[in-house]
């Protein structure tokens, strides 16, 4: 029934297995953390949000708060996900993630990439894409944690610049969407461009799911065996100042085969 | 730089340097996307240039209709004899 043998199915028989590695455990594990990651959102997006957006304070004390909240609530979401064995995961060298003007760029295999990133990431804005703005439960959110629509290209950079030239820290995932695991990584030149405009340093963070999970070629209920595992690891910082000069465009056009070549030799490496 | 052909030197001198396009392949006729492989991000890269050489900020909603060189300079021309 199943084309592959590394996804689990019904039980047919009984194994000895631990309680919270069983099937049907799993598949509610796994449904209990969609459902939370829903119920939660919409809380979020139409209660909480709201709330803290009444609580008195400056611009930027606000996006302080919203983005906190939205860390704390993403932080509570992988707990469950990860206690309950619905997911587990590693995150190495998250404590340098979070500094003054830091862009986080990041492989994006999965669902939970961004989840993760930012449940990691003191203060972190992010790119995200524009269809949230017409979203009626994450609008809010997005417009009050002063995230970046992806599009259009001009003004997405001019406020993700905007954003990092005020200290702020940044994530993005050049890939622009989700890919399917384990092909080469394509980059936008995006990043790359905002980069040599405004970051300070440009962290790369390596993400691998094993196997591949909440990937867009695996529906969701078809559950991997071992349980999905994301890997995350944060690398080398990269100074976007050795690229700063020549021409913006051929500057940018080097910056993004660079960090391109970055991913493909830690691919290669694994 | 207010005349067409001015424009069109300048524009010229600009994406030959930005680019490193050869001379031969900037004609007036000549697609910007298509034919001179200017990508959005270049784009950008290129407004913020001409801003700088015509003191005006074209507008990007102006710049989505450009398609080529011709259109590039006739949208700088009435960028800089507007008042």
């Amino acid at each position: 029934m199943l084309k592959s043998n590394t996804t689990m199915a019904p039980p047919v028989r009984t194994a000895a297995r631990p309680f919270r590695d069983l099937y049907y455990v799993r598949l509610a594990t796994t449904g209990l953390s969609f459902m939370l990651f829903g119920v939660g959102g919409v809380l979020l997006g139409v209660v909480v949000v709201p709330l803290l957006l009444a609580v008195p304070g400056s611009g930027a004390a606000r996006r302080t708060r919203v983005r906190r909240m939205i860390r704390i609530a993403f932080r509570f979401f992988i707990g469950f996900a990860h206690h309950s064995g619905a997911i587990s995961y590693s995150f190495s060298g998250a404590e340098r993630l979070g500094r003054p003007g830091q862009l986080i760029i990041a492989n994006h295999p999965s669902l939970l990439d961004i989840v993760l990133l930012i449940a990691f990431t003191p203060g972190a804005g992010c790119v995200v894409k524009r269809a949230a703005w017409r979203n009626p439960a994450m609008v809010i959110v997005v417009i009050a944690a002063g995230y970046v629509p992806n599009a259009p290209t001009d003004l997405m950079i001019e406020r993700a610049t905007a954003l990092l030239a005020a200290g702020e820290c940044l994530i993005m995932f050049p890939e622009g969407t989700r890919t399917v695991p384990h092909r080469p990584v394509h980059f936008h030149r995006g990043a790359a461009s905002v980069a040599l405009r405004a970051a300070s340093v440009v962290t790369p963070v390596f993400i691998r799911v094993e196997p591949p999970s909440l990937s867009k070629s695996v529906p969701w209920y078809r559950l991997p065996v071992p349980r999905a595992h994301f890997a995350l690891h944060v690398g080398r910082d990269i100074d976007p100042a050795a690229f700063r000069h020549g021409p913006p465009p051929i500057a940018s056009r080097a910056f993004n085969e660079h960090l391109a070549a970055t991913y493909a030799a830690e691919a290669a490496a694994n | 730089m207010h005349d067409r052909d001015a424009i069109l030197a300048e524009l010229r001198a600009t994406l030959i340097e930005l680019f490193e396009l050869d001379a031969g392949r900037i004609t007036l006729d000549a697609r910007l996307y298509e034919e001179l492989e200017i990508d959005s991000i270049d784009a950008i890269d290129l407004m913020d240039r001409l801003r700088r050489q015509t003191g005006r900020k074209i507008a990007s909603e102006r710049f989505r209709s450009v398609r080529t060189v011709s259109d590039l300079v006739d949208t700088i021309h009435q960028l800089v004899n507007e008042t």
